[in-house]
């Protein structure tokens, strides 16, 4: 008896949610996709007007060969989903210590973002020519577009699963010749409207490669992304990013993003 | 079902965190691995370990070995690079201020002797503590090393020491540039920023001496070695002064230079055909700015030679023009490639030959050189290759130099590398070192 009563309400459990999944389906439709992946943007790389964080990485490869990576964040928005100044002051390993990266992002698709690079060793300001924005930050498995973030008008995103916590998007890029992926699926946190995992894959829908969020905390109001990880799926080895000491807006002068922080450091924002 | 157990059980993990967001929720995801979670432990104690002090110390231990390929029948030695060496790097942040170390201590094996270098000893800071107009000024006082201008490997405004006998030998980057004990003072304003440099004692450059490298000396028409010095009366006491004023307009990178000086290496010579430091002035311009998908840019300079105005005095270096162009790109991912194009115009080369003690030996009027350059990052970035090649077509003569750096870990790093010299006359800038050519391989080990 208990078990017919179990069936059944399995059955009608099992018809209900079919048919909230043919409801859904129009409901989908209604999904603003753009509203939506505009939205994740500002959350994962706009918080307040500007931010700092301290960041620890731990690469690990293939062989199990650990490296580490220490250094401040240092952002300011000019607008919000559009231009953004950034500076990376490096404090390990021994290698890269005291250098300084910074970085002039531009919304603008046509439009490299400006870079240069201070070797203190040399004391050499040197600009970089715009690069492949999809080779390892670093040296980690970390490309410079996960940690700049990738201009969302550089994919056409569709809808593919709404479920309770995220909502599922398909990605695929415009110019393919300009990228190593087919296409991307990236789950967005329907909480926090963070992008908490992303899995590229290839044409023949290998999955190689996987960024995720581990931990999310609230930082001041702004759901941050204090723990994250991305895997080469494909040969192995990961690197693990770590944020701490996260803050928003600060009131970083402009001035701070200038060649004068290359030499000399601005030891109140970074200590 | 399956997934929310799924989602359960790495909560269950993470349970210690607080306000945990996101629920993994692929099956994939559920094979992270023991490893994984250890190597966040392992990050744990490392932070744990860190300690919150305003004083950081760092260095490396390196071992180098360089041979010449040829011999060089100026100098009874194979030996082109012997190094044991010990870096100490000690930084002490104070409130809106830093004093900073770098010495090395190395046992140079070429020479046998044990050497010291202090590339920095100094304090850095704003100057705001000097009232409020101070804000806009930084100052670096100290023993450091010092670089502008935007040649990579050519210098046409850069006139901070330099130290070619390691640039040749195939010692790191670094040691291509010499610390100077010198007072930088740095302004910023709205409308141009100003870097004042002034070196109250004038520091020339290590150059090509006879210590490690042969070199040509027109008197005897052939390569010469005796490691010579430069008598303390010629060699001069006085200040040198380096001004650099910049801007960026757009995304071009706009900078003014002047330097008032000496001749870096002795060139000149005494009456008695001793060598000295002739007075030197430069005054240039540079601009930097993204073109294509790559960056152009272009530098100017003139080498006011003081002590020849007119070129007469074959003692005394000519004044020059020297101009530079050059173009950097990335041409695949992870591999770089630059081009420049470097001309040197000595001004007056007739009055120059007419006057000159050697005028076969002297140098073109317009000396051209082109380098090249490509660098490839691969595994990771852990192996580095960088191949960098200049070429005179007006000397015919050039220097090819490659370096391989590996370093999968942030303990060691190993290098090895060639440094190659060529051309057809044994006078010419670089064919006069075909006997240099060398090979070297090195490892450094962080500590």
């Amino acid at each position: 008896m208990k078990l017919t009563q179990f069936a059944k309400s399995t059955l009608a459990a099992t018809i209900l949610a079919v048919t909230s999944l043919t409801i859904l389906t129009p409901a989908m439709a209604e999904v603003d996709v753009d509203q939506l992946i505009r939205q994740a943007e500002k959350a994962a790389y706009y918080a307040g007007s500007d931010g700092r964080s301290d960041a620890r990485m731990m690469i690990v490869d293939s062989q199990g060969r650990k490296q580490l990576r220490q250094f401040t964040i240092l952002r300011k928005d000019v607008e919000d989903n559009g231009d953004q100044k950034m500076m990376v002051f490096f404090s390990r390993p021994t290698d890269v210590k005291d250098t300084v990266f910074r970085v002039e992002k531009h919304a603008d698709t046509n439009v490299d973002d400006d870079r240069w690079l201070y070797l203190p060793a040399l004391d050499l300001v040197k600009r970089i020519s715009a690069g492949d924005k999809r080779t390892s930050f670093v040296g980690s498995h970390f490309f410079y577009e996960d940690v700049s973030g990738r201009a969302v008008s550089q994919d056409d995103f569709s809808l593919v699963e709404e479920n309770t916590e995220r909502y599922v998007l398909k990605a695929v890029p415009k110019e393919p010749g300009s990228v190593e992926f087919a296409y991307y699926v990236v789950e967005i946190d329907k909480a926090t409207s963070l992008p908490v995992l992303i899995n590229f894959y290839k044409s023949d829908d290998t999955n190689y490669r996987r960024v995720e969020s581990v931990q999310v905390n609230e930082v001041q109001g702004f759901p941050t992304v204090l723990r994250s990880k991305v895997s080469d799926l494909a040969n192995g080895g990961y690197t693990l990013m770590e944020f701490r000491g996260s803050e928003y807006n600060v009131g970083l002068p402009d001035d701070v993003f200038t060649e004068r922080s290359l030499r000399n450091p601005p030891v109140q924002w970074i200590k | 079902m399956r997934r929310s157990s799924l989602s359960l059980a790495i909560v269950a993990i993470l349970l210690t965190v607080p306000m945990f967001y996101s629920g993994e929720s692929t099956a994939q995801e559920a094979q992270t691995s023991g490893d994984e979670w250890d190597a966040w432990d392992e990050f744990d104690e490392f932070e744990k370990s860190e300690q919150i002090s305003p004083f950081t110390w760092a260095g490396f231990g390196e071992i180098a070995v360089g041979q010449r390929i040829n011999t060089d029948p100026a100098l009874n030695t194979d030996k082109t690079l012997r190094d044991l060496r010990v870096q100490l790097q000690a930084d002490y942040t104070l409130e809106a201020s830093t004093l900073a170390f770098r010495g090395d201590l190395y046992y140079d094996g070429v020479l046998d002797s044990v050497k010291v270098q202090i590339r920095e000893a100094a304090w850095q800071g704003n100057l705001a503590f000097l009232g409020d107009w101070g804000r806009r000024f930084d100052a670096k006082i100290g023993q450091q090393v010092l670089t502008w201008g935007t040649g990579d490997y050519v210098f046409l405004n850069d006139m901070f020491p330099k130290d070619y006998q390691s640039f040749f030998a195939g010692r790191d980057d670094e040691y291509l540039k010499a610390p100077s004990l010198s007072a930088k003072l740095s302004g910023f304003f709205d409308w141009v920023n100003v870097d004042l440099v002034v070196t109250p004692r004038f520091e020339p450059d290590n150059g090509i001496t006879g210590e490690y490298f042969s070199f040509f000396n027109p008197q005897f028409g052939m390569n010469v070695a005796p490691a010579f010095d430069v008598l303390d009366s010629n060699e001069p006491d006085n200040a040198e002064w380096a001004l650099r004023m910049y801007q960026t307009v757009g995304q071009t990178e706009l900078a003014f230079y002047g330097y008032r000086g000496y001749n870096k290496t002795p060139m000149a010579a005494d009456e008695q055909g001793l060598p000295r430091y002739s007075r030197l002035n430069v005054w240039g311009a540079s601009a930097v700015k993204p073109l294509g998908p790559g960056l152009a840019k272009v530098e100017y300079a003139y080498h006011d030679s003081m002590e020849d105005d007119d070129g007469t005095n074959p003692l005394v270096p000519n004044s020059q023009h020297r101009f530079l162009v050059g173009y950097e790109q990335e041409l695949v991912a992870n591999l770089t490639g630059s081009v420049q194009w470097y001309a040197e115009h000595i001004v007056d080369h007739d009055v120059l030959l007419a006057n000159s003690y050697w005028p076969q030996y002297e140098q073109e009027e317009s000396r051209h050189v082109v380098t090249t350059q490509l660098m490839y990052r691969a595994l990771r970035q852990t192996l580095t290759l960088n191949w960098f090649n200049f070429y005179s077509p007006t000397d015919s003569d050039g220097y090819m130099k490659f370096r391989a750096t590996y370093s999968p870990v942030d303990e060691w790093q190993i290098n090895g590398g060639a440094n190659l010299f060529y051309g057809d006359e044994p006078h010419t800038f670089y064919s006069q070192f075909k006997d240099a050519s060398n090979v070297y391989a090195s490892f450094r080990y962080f500590y």
